[in-house]
């Protein structure tokens, strides 16, 4: 017993939990990856949409992988980042005129997407009592997938998201914080 | 290790399945020991036995983000110990088998089966860990020396239900039965 390295062995058992765990991640959060290919097919600005898209698998998986508070936020930050990218896929094509001219809902709908997403992850930080990792996880998963669609006029949209996010989460962290 | 400390190794466990890696090592010190023991009263061979215990501490550990706190933490641990050990254990013996037949001497079917039995046993016995007292009782009861007072449709039921968790927990832990 006392030949064996014990500090060679937990290197490599270390090694193995770590591993484990990543594939794990991979494989749970590789649904996300349909979505993002929808979102890509779907997207005015493909590109961006892809690149937002791999930014919400690399974060979520690593979420997933790191666990405690930050994994119980990916479902829902990816549920409340679902609602802006629903939102603006259906209204991506749409327009709203007036009588001087016509504008595209795009950014509007980021915004109002991004104020649902900022109270739901609020409400849902809220009842767990979660820590500020769960909260900074959550945002930015759900930032991440909303722009994935709010990037069709480019960045002013993802602006349009965060400030309606950042809108919605407020009152919700105020509340966490003073509470 | 009494009740007190597999409850903190259980809690131990759940912490490093929810991803707190500061207990790893803790862990790993705790399981050490009682890993290396069973493998050496299974294996009865201090090299082998060391070979299998740092196989195992590798797929317990690896295996750790999947433990489910409402199971208790040693038993599960000395499972995947214990097929570790039956692994090297048929390693070895076709190894053997093969040095034997390059020999040109036939291997001894008898000893691979009384190995076999005894894992076997080895195993149905970490399987009814798994089990509640009443159904060890209930069990022990009916295939034990007082079988003949194990009579009556109340035992038999109880028997049933108690036969299909042990077969249950023997799936569980073995993916097999």
């Amino acid at each position: 017993m006392e030949s064996v390295d014990l500090s060679h062995v937990e290197r490599r058992a270390r090694a193995r939990y770590e591993w484990a765990r990543a594939k794990a991640a991979l494989f749970g959060f590789a649904p996300v990856l349909v979505i993002v290919a929808v979102a890509t097919v779907l997207a005015r600005h493909p590109s961006a949409t892809l690149l937002f898209g791999l930014g919400t698998f690399l974060l979520g998986a690593g979420l997933l992988w790191y666990g405690r508070d930050p994994k119980r936020a990916v479902l829902p930050g990816v549920a409340a980042g679902l609602v802006p990218l629903v939102l603006v896929l259906c209204t991506s094509t749409m327009h709203g005129c007036t009588g001087d001219g016509c504008m595209m809902l795009c950014v509007p709908a980021c915004a109002a997407g991004g104020l649902i997403a900022g109270i739901a992850v609020a409400t849902v930080g809220n009842r767990r009592r979660a820590s500020a990792p769960f909260w900074l996880a959550a945002s930015g998963i759900s930032l991440l997938t909303g722009a994935m669609g709010c990037a069709c006029v480019g960045y002013t949209g993802v602006l349009g998201l965060a400030a309606g996010y950042v809108v919605g989460l407020l009152p919700g962290v105020f509340r966490r914080t003073f509470a | 290790m009494d009740t007190r400390e597999q409850e903190e190794l259980g809690t131990l466990l759940a912490r490093l399945a929810d991803g707190d890696r500061s207990v790893f090592s803790l862990v790993f010190k705790q399981l050490w020991s009682p890993t290396h023991r069973f493998c050496k009263s299974l294996l009865k061979n201090d090299a082998d036995a060391s070979d299998a215990a740092q196989q195992a501490m590798e797929k317990i550990l690896e295996r750790a983000s999947d433990y489910d706190p409402d199971r208790p933490a040693m038993p599960w641990a000395l499972a995947i110990a214990a097929w570790e050990c039956r692994t090297l254990q048929r390693r070895r013996f076709r190894r053997r088998e093969a040095d034997e037949q390059e020999m040109g001497e036939p291997a001894s079917e008898g000893v691979e089966e009384t190995i076999q039995e005894r894992d076997l046993a080895r195993a149905a016995l970490t399987a009814m860990g798994e089990l509640s007292k009443l159904d060890q009782e209930t069990l022990f009861a009916s295939f034990g020396d007082d079988s003949a007072s194990a009579t009556g449709a109340t035992l038999r039921k109880r028997r049933e239900r108690a036969l299909d968790r042990l077969r249950g927990a023997f799936r569980r832990l073995y993916g097999i039965g």
